[in-house]
């Protein structure tokens, strides 16, 4: 009897090499970052110690480090989440809008209700804002077999310039005479808690949090989260168990989009306090990259997010400090990005190779059953 | 020129070790010009890893080839190719989206690069065909050909390419005996004009019929090389087994139960392509008999399959088993159990864990799954014990499926659609691609279940397993049942005869139908 075993690894050791991919990005990308500074003609040491401390130096900078983080968090869930079913949601940017335009609508009306159950109805109308944004794709991938991504990517495009239109007056949602196109402020009722007094840190971070830990429950210890795994691995095998297949793509589709919708919640509801014309800029297209450098693991997410967020919130520090002009912090900011997808795409593209390779030896070598 | 019986290839003392396993070693093989060299052996023994390095698909840890007397390194197929060693794998190598004509020409250098012009393949293609007898329509997209043709495609590829050094990796697994009959026909043609044919089987029978020479392999080792005239089909099958195989009819207590389990009538459905697939069909299994479903693949014998399971939604007509009409996919693991044809695509999940597969239609349920969380404590107890129960050998129930040989995830697969005691059960194909002993073990427990008191369907394209094991058989040829017989001293001629749909065969016979 010839048999084959995997080794399992502690969760410990499973962490570090799923985390070791990341990792090794991150040095390529702060590797390749240094000799664009060095062109710049300033000190790559200099300007990474300053991004450094513009992200976790003192309270101010860890706070917003948060803050960055916050969006991140849960856009990444978003697509991490439809990755499970195998479905690349690349809508979390059009999603933020719809999500934040929901929350805002809800936010900028007075309800004779106490403030938490404002906030609430503000948080659950992001959700389903986002949700609403993902009817399309949902439907089209499900029951049409119609590519979510190019879906997902277009409805973006819709979402940008419909929340762009609402805060345009006129429009119920516009301010009026406003100097730049936005909606009146969010009441104080339906505001995300500060939680470090005198910075901007809002309650989104903690949301993030909780809901990264909550889907990692879900996807582990619900039947939910068992038919999300079946459908996304094998759906035909799915389908053989007695899945609905097309039902639970659509179901995750929607759940995805709406923790898009989250993100944009977290944004108009704890830091810019109204609806904004362009306000994400891209957190959306970020959110993919934070997925895939966690490898869609949920837990994952919170470390891909937090180091996403003190990027951005180092550049600032770096600028400053070193004369690193903002454009050339996006530039390393992409390349990190860039190394993470490459490495990762390769990794995958090997373990793919590896899979088909087991495969025929298998037929050959291991149908040996005795 | 070297002529016929001159050595065109020998491989010596070739050694080949994957992870864990040693799946050539130290062969030695020979052809002769004009010979056609059965290669015999389990699943495993290593036949499909020796040739795959003759295709230079594999290299060898060591060892060395010689063709035509000089030693050579075959990096890969093209060099193969220039060396004139042409294979049918096993799994057709063809792109379904181009044509046949196109399949063919697919890696040949084009002879105006960058211009594409098949007008002298188009021409050679039909000289091949019609010196060859085969008919093809070099217009005809892949997909659209039955499996069969597929086969003669890729002999023509082989044609095309003027190989003199054939391989051909189990190629009448997809034949009716007919179409076999052809193929074996053509490889004696082949012989007789002097190019030398690696015939790769498990099959005896068809060993004997076809081969000059047989050399029998087993754990990776050449146990031996016989004449194919000389050799006894016992002694070549303990060669291959080390002791001795029987297929023949299991015997059986008589049926206790009338009760049917299953009632089909008049079942329509339409295959994936959205054509007629079963047309009218009728069939009733009682409890505690076993009807097999004899055909040639493609006939209808998937979608009856898919239909009775749920998975394939019927145009007209009724399923029930046991008085419950079936409408949707069946869960229940106590009404019915369904191993599917291919397990990698439909019975198993590959990148779960054995446990998660164990449960893979009864996860939600209790004790599985309690206020809606699911214990997984329980499933990895009930997985236990069901390894145990099966034999899945696997160091836990944690390990990937993926992980395990292609003989333990059918039992992982067995083992869960069993495990309910279904009083119905469908198996389509449950032994493809495994070994004798696999075989027979998968064998013993459709018995054991038709003894229990369940109905079984056993759709197979191996007629003998299908002769041995059932107590009914059915004839399916384009979607429709073409005759029923009683196993018991069902006569072979006739069943390959019904199967490729001359219905006539019964009706000169007495006693055939029922």
């Amino acid at each position: 009897m010839k048999e084959r075993t995997k080794i399992i690894l502690p969760i410990l050791g499973d962490l570090v090499l799923t985390g070791g991919r990341p990792v090794l990005a991150i040095l390529l990308a702060l590797l390749a970052g240094s000799a664009i500074i060095l062109i710049y003609g300033s000190d790559p040491l200099q300007a990474y110690a300053a991004m450094l401390d513009g992200a976790v130096g003192n309270r101010a900078a860890l706070a917003n480090t948060g803050v960055r983080t916050a969006p991140l968090l849960l856009g990444g869930l978003a697509v991490a989440f439809g990755f499970k079913a195998n479905l690349l949601n690349v809508g979390v940017e059009g999603q933020i809008y719809a999500g934040g335009a929901a929350a805002a609508a809800v936010g900028i009306t007075p309800l004779p209700v106490p403030p938490w159950l404002h906030l609430t109805l503000a948080v659950l109308a992001g959700f389903l804002g986002g949700a609403a944004w993902g009817l399309i794709p949902a439907y089209l991938k499900a029951y049409r077999g119609v590519s979510e991504i190019v879906i997902t990517l277009m409805m973006n495009y819709v979402g940008i310039q419909f929340a762009s239109l609402l805060v345009h007056d006129p429009s119920p949602l516009a301010k009026p005479g406003a100097f730049y196109p936005q909606s009146p402020l969010i009441l104080p009722s339906a505001r995300l808690p500060v939680l470090i007094k005198g910075t901007s840190l809002h309650a989104g971070l903690i949301l993030g949090v909780i809901l990264a830990v909550l889907i990692y429950l879900l996807l582990k210890y619900t039947p939910f989260g068992f038919r999300t795994r079946m459908t996304g691995q094998n759906p035909e095998a799915a389908r053989f168990a007695g899945v609905k297949v097309r039902r639970q793509i659509a179901l995750v589709m929607l759940i995805s989009a709406g923790l898009g919708g989250l993100a944009g919640t977290g944004e108009v509801l704890g830091l810019k306090l109204a609806l904004y014309d362009y306000f994400a800029c891209g957190l959306g297209y970020d959110a993919i990259a934070v997925a895939l450098m966690a490898n869609a693991n949920p837990l994952g997410v919170i470390l891909s997010a937090l180091f996403f967020g003190a990027l951005r919130a180092g550049a600032g520090k770096m600028q400053v400090v070193a004369g690193i002009e903002t454009p050339i912090s996006q530039v390393i900011q992409a390349l990190a990005i860039l190394f993470v997808i490459a490495i990762g795409f390769g990794e995958s593209r090997r373990l793919a190779r590896r899979l088909r390779r087991e495969e025929e030896e298998e037929e050959e070598v291991l149908a040996d059953g005795g | 020129m070297v002529k016929n019986g001159d050595p065109v290839l020998r491989m010596r003392a070739i050694t080949k070790r994957f992870p864990g396993v040693l799946a050539n070693d130290h062969i030695d093989f020979e052809l002769k010009a004009g010979e056609v060299h059965g290669l015999l052996g389990e699943n495993g023994a290593g036949k499909t890893t020796l040739m795959k390095i003759l295709y230079g698909h594999l290299q060898p840890d060591s060892g060395e080839i010689l063709i035509r007397g000089e030693k050579v390194e075959i990096a890969g197929p093209k060099e193969a190719n220039e060396l004139g060693i042409g294979m049918v794998h096993q799994h057709f190598m063809l792109v379904q989206n181009l044509t046949a004509l196109e399949n063919v020409v697919l890696g040949i250098p084009l002879e105006r690069p960058p211009l594409l012009d098949l007008g002298p393949a188009r021409a050679k293609f039909k000289q091949l065909t019609k010196e060859y007898e085969l008919e093809l329509d070099p217009n005809m997209p892949v997909w659209q050909l039955p499996v069969g043709d597929q086969q003669w495609l890729e002999i023509l590829k082989l044609l095309f390419r003027d190989a003199n050094i054939l391989i051909l990796d189990e190629p009448t697994a997809v034949l009716a005996p007919q179409q076999a009959e052809q193929l074996f026909r053509l490889i004696r043609r082949f012989a007789q004009e002097g190019r030398s044919i690696v015939f790769i089987s498990h099959k005896l029978k068809e060993m004997k019929a076809v081969a000059d020479r047989i050399t029998v392999l087993r754990d990776g080792q050449v146990i031996g090389t016989v004449d194919a005239a000389d050799a006894q089909p016992s002694q070549l099958a303990e060669m291959m087994v080390g002791r001795m195989v029987f297929l023949e009819r299991r015997s059986r207590p008589p049926r206790e139960s009338e009760q049917a389990v299953l009632e089909i009538k008049d079942l329509n459905c339409l295959n994936d392509r959205g054509l007629p697939a079963l047309k009218d069909l009728n069939l009733t299994i009682r409890a505690g008999e076993i009807v097999g479903v004899a055909g040639v693949d493609g006939n209808g014998q998937r979608e009856l399959a898919e239909c009775i399971s749920g998975l394939r939604k019927p145009t007209a007509g009724s399923i029930r088993i046991c008085g419950q009409p079936i409408q949707d996919v069946v869960r229940d693991t106590s009404l019915l159990g369904f191993v599917p044809e291919d397990r990698h695509r439909t019975g198993l999940v590959l990148g779960f864990t054995v446990a998660e597969n164990m449960v893979l239609k009864t996860f939600a349920d209790p004790p599985f799954t309690r206020r809606g969380i699911i214990r997984w404590d329980e499933v990895h107890r009930h997985a236990s014990k069901l390894m145990r129960e099966y034999d899945v050998r696997a160091p836990d129930p944690m390990v990937l499926v993926s992980s395990l040989s292609g003989g333990n995830q059918q039992r992982v697969v067995v083992a869960r659609e069993l495990s309910g005691k279904p009083s119905m059960l469908v198996t389509s194909q449950p032994t493809r691609g495994l070994d004798v002993g696999s075989v027979e073990s998968v064998h013993s427990v459709l018995l054991r279940e038709r003894n229990r008191g369940a109905g079984v369907l056993f759709i197979s394209t191996e007629l003998s397993e299908v002769m041995a094991l059932s107590d009914r058989i059915i004839v399916m040829y384009k979607g429709e049942i073409m005759g029923e017989l009683e196993a018991e001293g069902a006569d072979v001629n006739t069943i390959g005869e019904l199967m490729l749909g001359h219905r006539e065969v019964l009706e000169s016979q007495v006693g055939g139908a029922q």
